[in-house]
């Protein structure tokens, strides 16, 4: 065929447009839900496996085989959107070195055993020593699961060690959350990115990190809308391309920015007025920071608020006065509908609890909130951060619901409906994540009360902070035992004692919560591979082998099992046996119970059949007269959340200080705790990178996903590369007071990073950058800082090998 | 592109495709190679093998409007051969030297990138030096 290629063109844009007609006549077979086809595939519908959104997928089985995926129309979140992640979560089963038998270390080699062998080993494990073993779970756990584990430890073992790395992840915007409205998650939803004027984007890689969300607010301009993107960041990034303002701050000083807007509000007098008086108290912390700190008045907080003019901020933040002014008339005008986002930047924070109380502090004194539009809303990088860890409360000091360990009639509430003995929950609060890790690594006999962890959906060996402490340490203590429940091997099953091969995503039952308050619910499937088990079972059968040596923590009051399940003619079925798991289904038994808990703060829940119905439901989901089971998009508004008092327009009903009012806080900038200097001149700040989920653990078996990012690499200025000799491509190390990094430069490339700094993306398992990150947690919430800390960077020599020789790296960028 | 086409109705154009797309994805599972191996899908497209040939991107395909993928921009080994273009990835033609690597690094459920015969072009060049 020998076209001109004008002609050619021509042919080809022809075909597009015919092809576009074609399938248009097919839409309404696609819509409809699960329908099956006569190409032998069975469709059913699941929400990804991959990040906090919480888009629908169908799923398209054959043979006992995820062969097809599709975004789902029928979801509101996505409506049939997906990323590139997404298009091929399917892959992510089919990795060729899964997991498919237990296998427990001996003589340092992982050995194959039966799963009655590895259940035996658990036992003796806890049997040992119940108070030094620990749960690290995970906001990747389904709900029923991290429930199973949850129950298990706190009303089974009496012991609150257990905690998901959903504490690396946004137990900062909890923490805000919780010392702002008194109540977890966010008042608003994914439809304020319809309706929104404005959007501000907190250190927030929005195109990368939630392209589905990003897109259904850029698709707005397209059509035509005139809507705003503001993107504040310490690096331009991809969502800076889209954004109308970039504002490149200095790390750390969005602390600064926050007041510097809450000071232009209050000196222009263009602050909410009447919103603040009816529905807003002011708050500070106390000497050592405090979750609920300590009241202040209107003209004290004016007065805190005094030193951060915009001058005062550009000097702290790097941003011009003239741009924080901007941002301080937005926030001044009434008919403009301002939202926020946030995510890791605000979250991995050593001061992350105060820049999420200032956020939702400028939101509250300017009124914009609580209207579709006006909303400051976190985001999560989880599918179930939200459903399983901050709802079902996996968390050392949380109960499920909302409930908190340290309160005597919160505990008693929950051995109620647990049925076990008044007393059972032990009133101490567990170790948290950093804390849980640390003791794990410290000798037993200099304080490290942690003997046996065992890690379900998580890969700590690279996502904890600075590595070589607070997990390596573990490689020398012969007592301590690592028991990993996983998919694939991964840099946590490299230490592990026992490994157990877990069932993923479709392979089981399974329900999420995103970030919008949304519940979904999916089936199994297929099969999982070899001997891969539910965890949620794994949990189970422990429980059942502890019940039979007669731990009494294992038996509720009336001495039942703790997990006893029944069918419906009320025979007792021993899903403890794997044989007889799926005879019913466990999911179902589990949600049914946990939904129990969460009316206490207005969580409510829906039955477990309705959410097989629907592509997700919003909570609080309450019953209406009729009958049928309505979802609340807008907390806390009259017009839409049914707790809302008869009559109010707004009304924060679980206020900490009991009036219904919402808290702005002040909270003061202050220095990162380790900032560059002479010899570490650098900020070092990781993150993830579009086609990478996390650890890269699923990501990085998918060929379309690895090709694209083949490994990790380091960002640096065009002019510090050149002063330092360092072109694209180049092997450099990085250093830091923890350790050093040898990996290729990136100039240019995806995202630029300013002058004297580096991004480092945290995928890749042969280079971890967690092994020189400092972590240093916030007060607060414990979260630990991942953005910030001080790096030196050199060009590497031929023969150096840094501290990767261990792979091999092909520098493909350029 | 038009510019008066959205997203999401760029979208909805391109849903109808996926089940196709993914039917190509379903006979890649099955010789799915692990972290070390991994390598990424490769359409044939239609050109022999050492003819000359030039990348041109799929719009329809393409998920840079979707999913702000620009990864054929990042990873193109001859500057200026391919740029971006209202957050669109586009061939230079006239510097494409058709090495392909755009298209094996294309992570697009249906291949976006397509090779065709670049003769003439590469006559004319020719000529010119």
């Amino acid at each position: 065929m020998n076209l001109p290629r004008r002609e050619f063109l021509k042919t080809s844009a022809l075909a597009a447009a015919t092809a576009f007609v074609a399938q248009r006549v097919g839409v309404s077979a696609a819509l409809s839900p699960t329908a099956s086809e006569s190409d032998g595939i069975q469709w059913d519908k699941a929400p990804c496996r991959f990040c906090g959104t919480g888009c629908h997928v169908r799923v398209g089985v054959r043979d006992g085989k995820v062969v097809a995926i599709q975004g789902e129309q029928l979801a509101e979140v996505n409506k049939g959107l997906l990323c590139v992640k997404g298009y091929h979560v399917g892959l992510a089963l089919y990795g060729k070195d899964r997991l498919t038998t237990p296998l427990l270390r001996k003589n340092g080699k992982l050995e194959p055993i039966s799963w009655d062998e590895a259940i035996e080993v658990i036992a003796d494990r806890i049997m040992a020593a119940p108070d030094k073993f620990a749960f690290y779970g995970s906001g990747q756990w389904t709900i029923p699961e991290g429930y199973a584990a949850n129950k298990f430890m706190k009303a089974g073992l009496s012991n609150n060690h257990i905690d998901p790395n959903a504490r690396l992840c946004m137990s900062s915007a909890v923490t805000g959350y919780l010392s702002v409205y008194g109540v977890d998650e966010p008042a608003g939803c994914y439809d304020d990115f319809d309706k929104c004027d404005v959007l501000i984007l907190w250190g927030n890689n929005m195109a990368e990190m939630h392209p589905v969300l990003f897109s259904r607010f850029i698709d707005r301009r397209m059509r035509g809308e005139k809507v705003m993107l503001i993107d504040l960041t310490t690096r331009r990034t991809r969502t800076s391309d889209f954004a109308d303002e970039v504002l490149l701050f200095k790390p750390h000083s969005d602390l600064a920015i926050a007041n510097g807007i809450a000071h232009l509000l209050l000196k222009n007098g263009t602050y909410d007025k009447a919103f603040v008086e009816k529905h807003c108290n002011f708050r500070k912390d106390t000497s050592e920071p405090s979750l609920n700190g300590q009241a202040m008045s209107f003209e004290e907080y004016r007065a805190a608020m005094e030193h951060y003019t915009p001058e005062e901020v550009e000097r702290i933040s790097g941003v011009p006065a003239a741009k924080i002014r901007l941002l301080g008339e937005l926030f001044g005008r009434r008919d403009l509908r301002i939202t926020s986002t946030w995510c890791m930047g605000f979250n991995q924070h050593s001061r992350g609890t105060n820049i999420n109380r200032l956020c939702h502090g400028i939101h509250l004194l300017s009124g914009h909130i609580g209207r579709p539009g006006d909303a400051p809303t976190s985001l999560t990088g989880q599918p179930s951060a939200c459903g399983t860890a901050r709802e079902v409360g996996t968390l050392c000091h949380f109960l499920p619901g909302g409930r908190l360990v340290a309160k005597a009639e919160d505990r008693a509430d929950a051995e109620k409906l647990w049925n076990v003995p008044a007393g059972r929950i032990n009133p101490k609060i567990g170790y948290h994540t950093v804390l849980l890790w640390e003791k794990f690594c410290t000798p037993s006999d200099k304080g490290g009360d942690i003997q046996t962890v065992w890690v379900q959906v998580t890969n700590p060996g690279q996502s904890l902070p600075n590595l070589h402490k607070l997990f390596r340490g573990k490689k020398n203590l012969a007592d301590k035992f690592l028991i990993v429940s996983d998919v694939y091997p991964t840099a946590t099953t490299e230490l592990a004692d026992l490994v157990l091969p877990s069932a993923l995503w479709v392979e089981k039952n399974g329900m999420f919560g995103n970030s919008e308050r949304r519940t979904q619910q999916w089936f199994k499937m297929v099969e999982p591979p070899g001997q891969a088990r539910d965890d949620a079972w794994q949990t189970i059968a422990v429980a059942r082998k502890l019940f039979e040596r007669g731990h009494p923590g294992m038996k509720d009051k009336d001495g039942r099992f703790l997990f006893a399940v029944s069918d419906p003619s009320g025979k007792e079925v021993p899903v403890w046996d794997w044989e007889h798991y799926y005879n019913v289904n466990v999911d179902k038994i589990l949600f049914e119970e946990y939904r129990t808990f969460t009316r206490y703060k207005h969580k409510d829940l829906a039955p477990y059949d309705e959410y097989v119905k629907a592509r997700g439901l919003r909570w609080p989901v309450v019953q209406q007269a009729d009958g049928s089971w309505r979802e609340t998009k807008f907390r806390f508004s009259g017009f839409d959340d049914p707790y809302v008092r008869k009559g109010a327009e707004f009304q924060f009903y679980h206020s900490v200080t009991k009036d219904d009012r919402a808290l702005i806080w002040f909270a003061p900038y202050e220095k990162a705790t380790e900032e560059p200097d002479e010899e570490y001149p650098f900020w070092l700040c990781t993150g993830r990178v579009l086609e990478h989920w996390h650890t890269g653990t699923l990501t990085m078996r998918i060929p379309q996903l690895s090709g694209s990012v083949p490994h990790a690499y380091v960002e640096i200025h065009p002019e510090d590369a050149a002063e330092r000799g360092i072109r694209s491509g180049d092997s450099v190390i990085v250093k830091t007071r923890r350790g050093e990094l040898k990996l290729p430069a990136w100039i240019n490339g995806r995202a630029k990073v300013p002058r004297g700094s580096l991004f480092i993306p945290f995928f890749d398992e042969r280079l971890l950058v967690n092994e020189i990150t400092l972590g240093d947690p916030d007060p607060i919430s414990k979260e630990p800082d991942y953005k910030k800390c001080a790096a030196t960077i050199r060009k590497a020599a031929p023969s150096e090998h840094g501290s990767v020789s261990r792979s091999e790296i092909n520098s493909a960028n350029g | 592109m038009s510019r008066a086409i959205s997203r999401r109705d760029l979208f909805e154009r391109f849903i109808g495709r996926l089940r196709i797309s993914t039917q190509s994805e379903a006979k890649l599972s099955k010789t799915n190679e692990s972290v070390s191996a991994a390598k990424p899908h490769r359409f044939a497209g239609n050109v022999s093998k050492g003819e000359p040939r030039v990348a041109v991107i799929q719009g329809r395909f393409c998920i840079a409007l979707t999913s702000f993928c620009t990864v054929c921009v990042e990873r193109c080994p001859v500057p200026g051969a391919m740029v971006k273009r209202q957050n669109l990835p586009q061939v230079v033609a006239d510097c494409c030297t058709g090495c392909g690597i755009c298209q094996e690094v294309c992570p697009a459920p249906r291949n976006a990138v397509l090779m065709i015969p670049s003769k003439k072009r590469l006559r004319s060049v020719e000529q010119d030096v």
